[in-house]
C-alpha cells in the first residue's frame, strides 16, 4: 500500500495520449480518494473513454503514452507498464465495467464461472470449488436472482440488465480498490438502469471501492457521484463537487452542457439550449482555449490557453471569461 | 372511439392489434412457443397532434411502430391512416401510404446507404415514387435541417452523428409527408445535439404543420416533444393522456414507477440517491 495510507486511491499525474504529432488527451494532475465516487462527464470525442482506458493500461499500441498514473497498492507506475504487469494489475487493483455487457462477457462460458476465474486467476481463492461458491455469492449480492441457477447461465440466456449484473460482480470480486465504468447503464431501460446503479453504488461503498464514472448523462452522474470532472478536447476544464459544479458552473462548457441537458428549461423563443457548433475531430481543436470557437464569452485573449483558477486541481475552472459566480442557470 | 367519420379523420387510428410471433421449435417434435409482441391496442392520433409512445425494450413499441409503418402486419387487428385500412393493402398498395407517412429511425448510420451520396439518399424517396428528384428540392431539403447545399456531394460517414440524423430527417420530408414517425431519433445522440435535433424536429412539426408520432423509452424527452403520450408495457397500453399529467400525476402502477426511477438533475441535487432510484423501479414508495 503505497498511496493507500494517505487516502488516495488514484493518482493521475501530466498524462498525456496522442497520435504522432496530435494530442488527444493533456490531463494535468487528478486524485481519487478511497472510497470516492468521481464523474467523468463531456460529450463524445471530448477524451473521457480515452483517459479511462490509459488509467486502466489498455490504450491502443498505437497511441503514445506519458505521464504518471499511481494506483494504492501497486508498486509500479501503470503508464509503461507492460502487459505482464498490467494483467496483474487489472480486475484486481482496479475492475472496469464496459458500457455493452455482451461483449464484455465469454459467450461460451458459463457466468459462474466467469466469475471464478477471476478470483482464480489472481490466486484470491485457493481452489475451484471456494472460487465457485464466492462466485454464487457475488452474484447474489449484485440481486440476481436465483443466484444457484444463473451460474449456470450462459451470457446469452440473460438480459442485458442481468448481464451487466454479472460484470459488475466480475468487477467486484476481487475487491479492487477503483472501479472505472465506462456509460455502464447507457444500454440499459430506466427501470433497469435505476437497480444496477444502485448494486454498483452499493457494491462499491462496501468494499471501500472507489469510482471513475464516465458518461455523458448528467443526471446519472449527480445521482451517483460526489466530485464531477468535466472534460472538453482533451483537458479537465472543470472540476468540483457536484453540487458546485451542477448549480454554479463557471466554464461556458459546463454551462452548456447543463442548458442542454435540461428538457425544462426553454429560451425566449421557446426553444431548448443548445451548445454551438460541434465538437470538433481529433486534431482540429483550436489552440489556446480548446472550447473558443464555440463558446459565447470567447474574445482574443482565448488564444492563449488559460490557466487553472481554483484552491486545487479538485476544484477549480480554466477560463479566461468564466460565467460570474452568482448567475444561476436557470434552475432550481 | 367511434369508426373514423368523414369529418375528423385521425391521422393514425389503430383497433385491437395483436402481434404474435413463433419463436423457434425447443426440439423437433415440440410445437414453437408464441410470444406476443402486442396484446390488443388501441390507439387514435389527431391530424397535427404531436403523440409520443413510450416504453422499455419489449414493451412492443417498436412493433406497434412498424405495424403503422406498415412494415409489418398485425396478427389481428386494424390500422387506418388517414381513413385508408393499411392492414388490408397489399404491399404494391401501399405507395399513397408511403408519401404520407414517412420514418426517422434511431441509428442513422444504419438506415443511410454509406455507399450512397447525401443528395441521392436525400431523393430516393422522390426517385422511387416516380418523380424526377430536381436538385432544388433536395438543397431545400438540406437547408431546411440545416445543413449546406453542398452536403449533397457527400457521403454520411463525412458527417456527425447529429449530421446524420438530419439528413434522415430530410429524407422522410422529400415526398411532403403529413405524419412523420420517429423511432428513438435522439437515443444515440449526445445531450447538446440532442438539443439540437429535438428543436428542429419541433421547428419541423410547427412549420409544415405534421402530424408527429414518437417512439422513444425516455419519459422526459417526450415530455419536451409531444402533447400526447401513451404508455406502453408488456404489449399493452396501460395509460394514456396528455404528456404533462402522465409525467407529473401518473396513475397506472407501472408509470408510476417508471417515473420514479428517471435520473433528474433536480432531483439528484435535492439527495436523490440510486438507492431511492432503485426502490421507485421496484415499486416501493420512496
Amino acid at each position: 500500500m503505497t498511496a493507500g495510507a494517505t487516502g488516495t486511491v488514484l493518482r493521475v499525474r501530466d498524462l498525456a495520449v496522442g497520435v504522432r504529432d496530435t494530442d488527444l488527451v493533456l490531463v494535468d494532475a487528478f486524485d481519487i480518494a478511497r472510497g470516492e465516487r468521481v464523474g467523468l462527464i463531456g460529450e463524445s470525442g471530448s477524451g473521457k473513454s480515452l483517459t479511462a482506458l490509459a488509467v486502466m493500461g489498455l490504450l491502443d499500441e498505437g497511441l503514445q503514452v506519458s505521464g504518471s498514473v499511481r494506483l494504492a497498492g501497486v508498486d509500479h507506475d501503470l503508464v509503461g507498464a507492460d502487459d505482464r504487469r498490467m494483467a496483474r494489475v487489472r480486475g484486481r487493483h482496479v475492475a472496469m465495467v464496459f458500457q455493452e455487457p455482451m461483449t464484455a462477457l465469454n459467450p461460451t462460458m458459463r457466468v459462474g464461472d466467469q466469475v471464478a476465474e477471476t478470483m482464480l486467476l489472481h490466486g484470491s481463492r485457493g481452489s475451484r470449488s471456494a472460487a465457485r461458491s464466492a462466485a454464487v455469492d457475488l452474484l447474489r449480492q449484485v440481486h440476481i436472482p436465483d443466484p444457484e441457477q444463473a451460474a449456470r447461465a450462459y451470457p446469452h440466456q440473460l438480459s442485458g440488465g442481468q448481464r451487466q449484473r454479472v460484470v459488475i460482480a466480475i468487477a467486484l470480486a476481487n475487491d479492487p480498490a477503483l472501479l472505472v465504468c465506462d456509460e455502464p447503464t447507457t444500454a440499459l431501460d430506466v427501470t433497469v438502469q435505476a437497480q444496477v446503479l444502485d448494486v454498483l453504488v452499493s457494491g462499491a461503498a462496501a468494499r471501500g471501492a472507489a469510482l471513475l464514472f464516465i458518461t455523458h448523462d448528467l443526471a446519472v452522474v449527480a445521482t451517483v457521484c460526489q466530485r464531477v470532472l468535466v472534460m472538453y478536447g482533451g483537458h479537465v476544464v472543470e472540476a468540483g463537487t457536484v453540487q458546485d459544479v451542477f448549480t454554479r458552473p463557471r466554464h461556458p462548457y459546463t454551462a452548456g452542457l447543463l442548458a442542454a441537458s435540461d428538457l425544462d428549461a426553454v429560451d425566449d423563443r421557446g426553444r431548448l439550449r443548445t451548445i454551438a457548433g460541434t465538437v470538433p475531430a481529433a486534431g482540429h481543436f483550436p489552440d489556446g482555449c480548446v472550447f473558443r470557437n464555440r463558446c459565447p464569452n470567447a474574445q482574443d485573449d482565448c488564444a492563449v490557453a488559460p490557466p487553472w483558477t481554483g484552491p486545487h486541481q479538485a476544484s477549480g475552472y480554466a477560463c479566461h471569461h468564466p460565467v460570474p459566480a452568482v448567475a444561476e442557470v436557470g434552475r432550481g | 372511439m367511434a369508426e373514423p367519420t368523414t369529418d375528423v379523420l385521425p391521422a393514425v387510428s389503430v383497433r385491437d392489434v395483436t402481434r404474435t410471433y413463433r419463436r423457434p421449435r425447443p426440439a423437433p417434435f415440440r410445437p414453437a412457443p408464441l410470444v406476443a409482441a402486442l396484446r390488443g391496442v388501441s390507439l387514435d392520433v389527431a391530424p397535427g397532434q404531436r403523440f409520443g409512445i413510450v416504453g422499455e425494450s419489449g414493451s412492443g413499441k417498436s412493433t406497434l411502430l412498424r405495424i403503422i409503418a406498415a412494415l409489418e402486419r398485425p396478427t389481428s387487428g386494424t390500422v387506418h391512416v388517414e381513413g385508408n385500412d393499411i392492414t388490408a393493402l397489399p404491399e404494391r398498395r401501399l405507395r399513397g401510404l408511403r408519401q404520407r407517412l414517412q420514418l426517422v429511425f434511431q441509428d442513422p448510420m444504419g438506415s443511410l446507404d454509406p455507399r450512397m451520396r447525401v443528395g441521392d439518399i436525400v431523393a430516393e424517396p422522390l426517385v422511387a415514387q416516380g418523380h424526377a428528384a430536381p436538385r432544388d428540392r433536395v438543397a431545400e431539403l438540406l437547408q431546411a435541417v440545416g445543413l449546406s447545399a453542398d452536403a449533397a456531394n457527400r457521403y454520411p460517414h463525412q458527417f456527425s452523428g447529429g449530421q446524420r440524423q438530419r439528413i434522415s430527417i430530410a429524407r422522410a420530408l422529400a415526398p411532403r409527408p403529413h405524419i412523420l414517425v420517429a423511432d428513438e431519433p435522439v437515443s444515440a445522440l449526445d445531450v447538446s445535439v440532442r438539443a439540437q435535433v429535438l428543436n428542429l424536429v419541433a421547428d419541423l412539426v410547427d412549420e409544415l404543420s405534421l402530424t408527429l408520432v414518437f417512439v422513444s423509452h425516455d419519459l422526459s424527452v417526450v415530455r419536451r416533444v409531444c402533447d400526447t403520450v401513451a404508455v406502453m408495457h408488456a404489449g399493452e397500453v396501460v395509460e394514456t393522456g396528455s404528456t404533462s399529467q402522465v409525467y407529473d400525476d401518473p396513475q397506472h402502477d407501472y408509470t408510476k414507477r417508471l417515473v420514479s426511477s428517471i435520473p433528474t438533475l433536480r432531483r439528484a441535487l435535492a439527495g436523490v440517491t440510486a438507492r431511492d432510484l432503485a426502490a421507485g423501479a421496484a415499486g416501493e414508495v420512496a
